[in-house]
């Protein structure tokens, strides 16, 4: 039996009611009229005290009993099939308790990149362990290998992958076939190539008619994840069941991969902890070959093993951000409306084709889009998700278009933007990023002197509002302790804190009264931390349980003291009457009225989300740089960041999660890039002090501005916010340099070289910019 | 023998162990570690009388760590952090880059900040070792802890012990350091995460109130 309510959805001076199904047993979302508690306060982290401690204790930190010492050989060449493995005499080295190769464990002959695992053991020291794998005799085939996108996009490059297997792959337009798993040959691709071909033509014939067309090519770098805390895990065999402490952004997912029947290690029964996770930001959702290979080696071994990635393992072997190459053209009339854009973009995520797109085609209302992508194979280690996968790339290329086209026909940038901009958050975000940057500040810019200054701005956008998968165990106990459990991580995005938040609102009592379990599988089901979609799978969950089990508290109250149930309320730890009377009962002493030990209260969260304000939630950023002409040092001063993500549930952890979003951010745009050595097919970098990342030196002012909406989603309405801040900043900061500079930089990372190349091709060439430009 | 400060080995032997004997024990681990040579038979070639050579197997090494003389047996090819970690289970220390780049293992030594993924347990011996472990507890959290918690300045936490010492040891230098100083103070420490603007709010709020 649905309930139909009426609720009030938006922000700021843009609430409207909205009518709403409750799906069955759900609570209605919290209304901008209602006097909440905790929610919406500026609350520390639950986890804080043992991080600043120490106390924590990670993945990293487990140290059982007999613990063993689990280390990988990988292969130093580019490119090579296996043709055989010795480990004899590894194997009778000292202290040495198991030995696997790859190709037996994952039945994969090949090693496609420098850095592909050939073998792994585990020994009774690290040293021990080390000196093994140096013991160990490969047999190699070595073979030719491309490691950049140029190398293996020539016309006569080696082939990267096996079989047939071309080193350029088209992945959008997918064909038919290829769409039901087919190999993208034949008749179905031939319709898919006829539909391109026609596309193209319309989309020509568009930008033909068009006041005026900008073009450009724009280039990042493969962006690495370098969590501080590398990927893997200790396992250790107990009475046939795996215990994992991993390092994981999915630890229902961890344990899925340990026991399925298609895994290498098939345990019947495992469990999973993981109550800290220093770092993932995308690149743990799987247990990788490191989980596969720290299982077996344990079970091997009868003995629990520690198998955590090297830093050099980490950068090479466990994920990226793809690089891209993006040629667009963008048509637009004078009275700024876009209305053709022609995208052809190419990727590389390692030695497959997927999952290297750019997201450049969304944002903004672009007219007619004509888009081919492209995967392109290079022996690299393979990308993995990275905060915002596809999209900080895409936006450096598209907000730089839009800012050329805006160039082009004389219009400002913004007002460019909130011409083609319908987001019902995003176009009144504008003006708040405009005004607190300066954005009309007189400045020194276009190269006029040897310092200059820049504004550049850029938009977010994101998906996060969550959906089913989650539950949450509530339980309140007769001494008056509240608990509250939910087996998913905190990946340091302040999840467990959250949980707590909500939990403690719904029932009525402070944050501090509340203890969290999070990061078990033992405990109820929860999602992967991914797509920013957890706080907004759990905390719904949460609200229910806590809002079922206090009602049970109540009825308990209501039964001793003889009091009318429906006339009783918990408000800040004392059970109150509607009319907001004190009853003279404290929660503590109305718990112990329960009969029982404890009320506990298991619920999943609703799957469907309602219709609410708005599918996405938006931002936009703006940055202010200062460039030196001379030696082409970027600094980027400050950085607006508007942000908003439904309800607010903890705005500290969450302006945190903006402030990180945009470090990284910045961090992707001055610094980051993976190099390969072109003679020997290895990363050059594999470190951190070669791979550079911003450093607290570099670090901009950030001022965070957060948006509190009532988008009525869910009954808590929250949206995650761990992606949408990474998405604009790059390319704000690009727009700034061009600002700032006179001229474009097509190339990622904005380093002193690239810079300097672009002041001097502006001084060579010195002509205006394009108009009509050449088809891509 | 065991190396503290009491061994009475000669002065020119800084920490108990000169550079030369203790790279005569590195080197017999790296050789058997390649090809399986007897430790005895490395460990004779172009041996001096007068001098003790140290491992490579495991020799009490006793440390002052957090106020208190702790004793345990390892090789002492071991860094200071492994020892602190896998030997004394401090592991508030990260290790994270294991090269002295990123910061995560600072500790304090003699009330300086070192990297202790980058040097040797045994030259240690006889100074002041002090681990995130040894500046606040839970129970008892420094002003500066304090500070970090309200201001946030920490996400997923792997980076913050090494961040909670590096500020301490620089408050205990600098009591009133402006921003630029905060951001050289830990501009040896990497944080992925983003927190370094919070970390310099939580340095300035604990200054302003005369904290450390």
């Amino acid at each position: 039996m649905a309930e139909e309510i009426t609720i009030k959805v938006g922000f700021g001076d843009h609430f409207r009611d909205l009518t709403v199904r409750l799906q069955d047993g759900d609570i209605a979302p919290w209304q901008p009229d209602q006097q909440l508690d905790v929610v919406g306060q500026r609350k520390p982290r639950l986890d804080a005290v043992a991080k600043v401690t120490g106390t924590a204790k990670y993945a990293y930190d487990q140290q059982p009993k007999g613990l063993l010492h689990g280390k990988i050989l990988r292969s130093p060449h580019g490119n090579a099939d296996i043709r055989s493995v010795d480990t004899t005499a590894a194997a009778a080295m000292p202290g040495v308790r198991a030995l696997l190769t790859a190709s037996d464990v994952f039945e994969d002959p090949t090693a496609r990149y420098a850095g592909a695992e050939v073998a792994a053991v585990a020994a009774d020291t690290e040293d021990q362990a080390e000196a093994a794998l140096r013991a160990i005799v490969v047999d190699y085939d070595v073979k030719d290998f491309c490691v950049t996108l140029d190398a293996s996009m020539a016309e006569d490059a080696p082939q990267v992958g096996r079989g047939d297997q071309k080193n350029v792959e088209r992945t959008s337009p997918r064909s038919r076939r290829r769409r039901r798993g087919g190999s993208g040959e034949g008749g179905g691709d031939q319709q898919a190539l006829e539909r391109m071909a026609a596309r193209e033509k319309e989309v020509n014939a568009i930008l033909d008619d068009c006041d005026a067309v900008v073009e450009g090519s724009f280039r990042t770098e493969v962006q690495t994840h370098a969590p501080l805390e590398t990927h893997g895990s200790v396992c250790s065999w107990e009475d046939g069941r795996l215990v994992c402490w991993a390092s994981t952004q999915a630890t229902f997912g961890f344990r899925r991969e340990m026991t399925s029947n298609w895994s290498p290690v098939g345990a019947q029964e495992c469990r999973v902890l993981c109550e800290y996770v220093g770092g993932g930001f995308g690149s743990k959702f799987s247990a990788g070959r490191e989980g596969v290979l720290g299982a077996l080696l344990a079970k091997q071994a009868g003995a629990p093993v520690k198998l955590l990635l090297d830093r050099s393992g980490e950068q090479t072997s466990a994920g990226n951000r793809p690089d891209s190459l993006q040629k667009m053209r963008m048509g637009v009339d004078k009275d700024g409306s876009i209305r053709g854009f022609q995208i052809r973009s190419w990727g590389t995520p390692g030695s497959g084709t997927g999952g290297a797109g750019a997201h450049n085609d969304g944002i903004y209302e672009l007219g007619e889009i004509d888009k081919v992508e492209y995967g392109v194979r290079t022996n690299c280690g393979g990308a993995r998700a990275h905060r915002a996968p596809g999209w900080p790339q895409g936006s450096v290329a598209l907000e730089q278009i839009m800012n050329m086209a805006a160039t082009a026909i004389g219009m400002d940038p913004v007002e460019f933007r909130k011409k083609n901009d319908s987001h019902p958050i995003r176009i009144h975000e504008y003006d708040l990023a405009k005004e607190r940057i300066g954005w009309d500040q007189q400045r020194i810019r276009g190269g006029a002197a040897n310092l200059c200054t820049g504004v550049g701005m850029a938009s977010n956008l994101w998906f996060s509002a969550g959906g089913g998968g989650a539950s949450v165990l509530v339980r309140i106990a007769k001494d008056g302790s509240v608990e509250v459990r939910n087996g998913a991580q905190d990946i340091g995005t302040g999840t467990r804190t959250v949980m707590g938040m909500v939990a403690a609102e719904e029932i009525g009592i402070p944050l501090e009264m509340i203890t969290t379990r999070i990061g078990d599988t033992d405990d109820p089901q929860g999602p992967m931390s991914g797509g920013s979609t957890t706080i907004g799978t759990v905390t719904p969950a949460a609200r229910l349980a806590a809002h079922h089990a206090r009602k049970e508290l109540l009825e308990v109250v209501a039964e001793r003291k003889g009091w009318e149930v429906a006339d009783l309320d918990i408000r800040k730890a004392r059970v109150i009457r509607n009319d907001g009377s004190d009853t003279g009962l404290s929660f503590q002493d109305a718990c112990l009225l329960m009969d029982d030990d404890a009320i506990e209260v298991l619920k999943a969260r609703p799957r469907r989300n309602y219709a609410g304000f708005s599918d996405t939630n938006a931002g936009v950023q703006a940055a202010e740089v200062e460039v030196d002409m001379e030696t082409g040092v970027v600094q980027v001063k400050k950085v607006v960041a508007v942000a908003d993500a439904g309800k607010l549930i903890n705005p500290l952890t969450a302006e945190s999660q903006v402030r990180g979003g945009v470090i990284q951010g910045v961090s992707f745009a001055l610094h980051e890039r993976r190099i390969m050595d072109r003679h020997q097919g290895r990363m050059l970098n594999d470190d951190l002090e070669n791979y550079k990342v911003l450093g607290s030196v570099d670090c901009p002012e950030i001022d965070v501005v957060l948006l509190d909406v009532y988008n009525g989603k869910s009954n808590t309405q929250v949206m995650g916010l761990g992606e949408p801040p990474i998405v604009a900043t790059a390319a704000a900061v690009a727009n700034a340099v061009a600002d700032a500079i006179g001229t474009r930089v097509f190339q990622l990372p904005l380093t002193p070289k690239n810079v300097l190349e672009a002041i001097a091709m502006k001084k060579a060439a010195n002509k205006p910019g394009t108009k009509k430009g050449a088809r891509l | 023998m065991a190396i503290t400060p009491e061994s009475g080995v000669p002065e020119e032997q800084r920490d108990g162990v000169s550079r030369r004997t203790f790279l005569k024990g590195a080197g017999a681990v790296a050789a058997v570690g390649v090809s399986q040579i007897p430790a005895t038979a490395v460990g004779s070639v172009g041996q001096e009388a007068d001098v003790d050579v140290l491992g490579p197997g495991p020799v009490p090494i006793r440390l002052r760590i957090n106020k208190t003389d702790r004793e345990v047996e390892a090789p002492p090819s071991t860094t200071l952090l492994d020892l602190l970690r896998d030997h004394h289970g401090l592991t508030g220390s990260k290790r994270v880059c294991d090269r002295g780049s990123c910061g995560a293992c600072t500790v304090l030594l003699d009330g300086r900040v070192v990297d202790a993924c980058s040097m040797l347990a045994i030259d240690a011996v006889g100074r002041e070792i002090t681990t995130v472990e040894g500046i606040g507890t839970p129970e008892n959290l420094t002003a500066l802890q304090q500070a970090f918690v309200e201001k946030d300045a920490l996400q997923c936490g792997f980076c913050t012990p090494g961040m909670v010492v590096s500020c301490t040891a620089l408050l205990a230098e600098n009591p009133k350091p402006d921003r630029d100083q905060i951001r050289q103070g830990i501009a040896g420490n990497i944080c992925r995460c983003g927190t370094y603007q919070n970390i310099i709010e939580a340095v300035e709020h604990t200054s302003r109130k005369g904290g450390k």
